[in-house]
């Protein structure tokens, strides 16, 4: 497995989560900042695409069936685990 | 990263395969473990500051104060 692009790819998503995590925060004491709510919908976009794309490729992101259908074979299990990229 | 708290679901916490800040775990140092272990745990620790949130979040008169208390434990 190339793990120089799967490391960028999560990369992507974790910056994304990041991005839409803090504007979330923000959001929760101001609603109403119309500007905060297209740029947090424009995180989810993309955030969505990246995981979207990494998990096409090493297998899904969350457990306990919230990523969708397993494949053919179990990717959950397959190493290696984010902090060993 | 990430764990999310369902209530009366099945599902108390999940796990996402994907960390905030990337690490990488090489090698054994006891220094560095120290530090990080009094920040997951003990009085001040991450770990007991996000269960407060989500017991203070209970007592919150508005639904701003419950979603504050309810994304920032969750996110620690």
């Amino acid at each position: 497995m190339n793990c120089e692009q799967q490391m960028s790819m999560l990369i992507k998503v974790q910056e994304m989560g990041f991005v839409a995590l803090e504007l979330n925060l923000y959001l929760d004491t101001h609603p109403c900042d119309k500007d905060a709510l297209n740029d947090f919908n424009c995180a989810v976009k993309l955030l969505k695409k990246y995981k979207q794309a990494y998990e096409q490729e090493f297998g899904p992101l969350l457990n306990f069936g919230m990523s969708g259908f397993a494949k053919e074979s179990w990717q959950w299990i397959e190493n290696p685990w984010p902090w060993e990229l | 990263m990430a764990m999310g708290i369902i209530e009366g679901g099945e599902i108390m916490w999940i796990y996402q395969k994907s960390l905030q800040h990337p690490v990488k775990v090489s090698y054994p140092d006891l220094k560095f473990a120290k530090t990080v272990i009094t920040q997951y745990g003990g009085p001040d620790g991450e770990l007991g500051a996000s269960l407060r949130y989500l017991n203070q979040r209970y007592s919150m008169p508005t639904g701003q104060a419950k979603a504050l208390l309810t994304d920032i434990g969750t996110e620690e």
